[in-house]
C-alpha cells in the first residue's frame, strides 16, 4: 500500500513536471520567435544574376543559388553560372 | 575411441544444451527477433544486433553472455575451476575482459557506465527537425499527455515489483529505446535485457498498436477533423522572419531550461539538443554533424544492440519478471497513446479550433514512425487530410517529454 501511495505521488509530480516543462518549452519557443523576428529578421537576398537568361533558366539559377546558400551557410554567392 | 567421442561431446555445446533445454527457447527467441528484423523490417537497425546478441550469448561455454551483478555489485563466475565472486565495479577493465570475456567488457565499459544511450540521443538529435514543432508550438503539449502511460503503469507495477523495477518497466511507455535503457541502468540494471527488448519490440509494433488504440477510443467524425481546414478557419498568426537563427537558438534555450528544472534529464536532453545544434548550425559544423548522425551513432548502435541482447541469458530472461515486463510494457505503450488522445478530446471541448485526436496519439517519442502511421490513418478516413506535420510537433515534443519523465523517475527512485 505504501508503494501505491508513493507511486500515486510520483504520478502527480511526474505528469505535473512534464506538463510544466513542455509549457515552458512552448512559451520559450514563442518568446524566441518574437525575439528573433525583432533582432535578427532574415535579410532580403538579392536575386542571383544568371549569366545569360538564354543559357540558364531562372528557376535553375535560383535552385543553384539556394543550394550554394545552404552548403556555405549563407556565406557564398553565385555571381556567374556558365555551361561547359 | 569411445573416450575421444566422449571428449568431443563434452567440448561442444551439445552436453550443456541437452542438460538445460531452456537454451533452445532462447535460440527460438533469437531466430524470431532476427526474422522480425530482417524479413518484416521491424526496426532492423536495432532488432538485428539485439537478436544476434541474444543468440551468441546463449551458447554454453562461449562466454559471450553478460553476467549481471547482484545488489552488492558482485558477479559470480568460474575461474581456474573455482567459483569466485568479485565486485565488478572494482574490477579493472582489462580484468573484466580477461576473466569475463569480450561482451562483458563492452557492456561494463560502454553500457553500464551509461555512455551509449546519451551518445545515441546525440545522433537522434542530429536527425531531428524541430521545424514542425516550432511551426505548431501549441500541439507540443500533447507530448506531455502521452507520458500518461509511464506513470499509470508505475502505479500498477508498484504492486508487483520494487519501485525501482516498476519505474524501469513504466518507462517503456515513453516509446524511446535509449531513454528506457538509460533509466533501467540507473534503477534496475538486472532487468536491462527484457526491458530493452520490450521497448524496441513495441516501438517496432507502433503501426499495429496506434491503430488499435485509436480504433478503441476515437469516433470517425473526430478522425476526419481536417487540420489544414481548421488552420484556414482559425489561422495561426505566428510569423517567422528567420527560421534558421530560431532553430539554432532553440536547442540552446531548451537545454538551459530543462537543465535547471530536471537536472537528471540533462544527459539525455542535453545530448539530444547538442546533436540538433550541430545540424542546425550548418556548414561550419557539418563534419561534426556527419560524425554524430552517422559514424558515432552507427558504432554506438552496434555495441548497444549486441551487448543489450547479450544480457538476455537463460537465467536472466526465462522467469516471471520478464513476462510481467512484456505485459506491463504493452500496457504502458497503450496508456501513453490513450493519454495523448484523451488530452486532445478534453481540449476540443473548450476550443473552437478542433484538433484531430491522432495528433495526441503521436505524443509518443517513436519519431517519425508514429507520425507516419497517424498520417496513414487520417488519409484512410479522408484522402485530403494530411496530418503529418501536425503530428510531428507532438511527436518531437514526446522525445523531450519522455526524457523529462525519465529524469523524474531517476531523481526520485535512483
Amino acid at each position: 500500500m505504501g508503494n501505491f501511495i508513493y507511486a500515486l505521488e510520483l504520478m502527480g509530480i511526474g505528469m505535473g513536471t512534464v506538463f510544466v516543462v513542455l509549457i515552458l518549452v512552448i512559451e520559450l519557443g514563442k518568446a524566441l520567435i518574437a525575439i528573433v523576428n525583432k533582432i535578427a529578421p532574415e535579410e532580403e537576398k538579392p536575386q542571383p544574376k544568371a549569366a545569360t537568361p538564354a543559357a540558364v533558366m531562372p528557376n535553375v539559377a535560383q535552385a543553384i543559388a539556394q543550394a550554394v546558400n545552404v552548403i556555405t551557410g549563407g556565406k557564398g554567392k553565385v555571381d556567374k553560372i556558365e555551361k561547359q | 575411441m569411445e573416450n575421444v567421442f566422449e571428449k568431443i561431446y563434452q567440448m561442444t555445446a551439445f552436453s550443456d544444451i541437452i542438460a538445460d533445454p531452456r537454451f533452445l527457447i532462447m535460440y527460438a527467441l533469437a531466430f524470431l527477433l532476427l526474422y522480425l528484423g530482417i524479413k518484416k523490417e521491424f526496426e532492423p537497425l536495432l532488432l538485428v544486433p539485439i537478436a544476434f546478441g541474444v543468440l551468441i550469448a546463449n551458447f554454453p561455454g562461449g562466454g559471450m553472455g553478460v553476467l549481471g551483478a547482484d545488489g552488492d555489485g558482485l558477479v559470480h563466475y568460474m575461474k581456474d575451476g573455482v567459483m569466485v565472486a568479485k565486485n565488478v565495479y572494482e574490477m579493472p577493465l582489462p580484468e573484466i575482459a580477461h576473466d569475463l570475456g569480450l561482451m562483458n567488457y563492452i557492456y561494463y565499459a560502454l553500457i553500464k557506465s551509461g555512455l551509449l544511450p546519451p551518445i545515441i540521443f546525440m545522433g537522434v538529435g542530429a536527425l531531428t527537425d524541430f521545424g514542425p514543432m516550432l511551426r505548431n508550438l501549441k500541439l507540443a503539449i500533447f507530448g506531455a499527455g502521452a507520458q500518461f502511460g509511464i506513470f499509470a503503469v508505475l502505479l500498477v507495477a508498484s504492486q508487483f515489483f520494487t519501485m525501482q523495477e516498476a519505474g524501469s518497466l513504466a518507462i517503456i511507455g515513453g516509446a524511446d529505446g535509449p531513454t528506457a535503457i538509460f533509466t533501467t541502468l540507473k534503477l534496475a540494471p538486472h532487468l536491462l535485457g527484457p526491458i530493452a527488448i520490450a521497448a524496441y519490440s513495441y516501438m517496432a509494433l507502433v503501426p499495429v498498436i496506434i491503430p488499435l488504440v485509436v480504433k478503441l477510443t476515437c469516433r470517425k467524425k473526430e478522425l476526419m477533423i481536417n487540420m489544414k481546414e481548421q488552420d484556414k478557419l482559425y489561422p495561426n498568426k505566428q510569423e517567422f522572419k528567420n527560421m534558421r537563427v530560431l532553430k539554432i537558438v532553440f536547442p540552446i534555450a531548451v537545454t538551459t531550461i530543462v537543465a535547471i528544472i530536471v537536472p537528471d534529464a540533462v544527459a539525455l536532453v542535453g545530448m539530444l539538443m547538442f546533436g540538433n545544434l550541430l545540424k542546425e548550425i550548418g556548414a561550419n559544423t557539418s563534419r561534426l554533424f556527419d560524425a554524430a548522425s552517422n559514424g558515432i551513432m552507427n558504432a554506438a548502435t552496434i555495441f548497444l544492440g549486441l551487448s543489450v541482447g547479450a544480457t538476455m541469458t537463460v537465467e536472466a530472461f526465462l522467469n516471471w519478471t520478464t513476462i510481467g515486463i512484456v505485459a506491463g510494457g504493452f500496457l504502458a505503450f497503450g496508456f501513453s497513446i490513450f493519454g495523448g488522445i484523451m488530452l486532445v478530446k478534453i481540449m476540443n471541448l473548450f476550443t473552437k479550433k478542433k484538433i484531430n485526436p491522432l495528433v495526441g496519439a503521436t505524443g509518443l517519442s517513436a519519431v517519425p514512425m508514429a507520425s507516419r502511421v497517424a498520417n496513414d490513418i487520417a488519409l484512410k478516413y479522408d484522402p485530403k487530410n494530411h496530418v503529418l506535420n501536425y503530428c510531428m510537433s507532438s511527436n518531437v515534443a514526446g522525445v523531450i517529454g519522455s526524457a523529462v519523465a525519465a529524469g523524474i523517475l531517476i531523481s526520485f527512485l535512483g
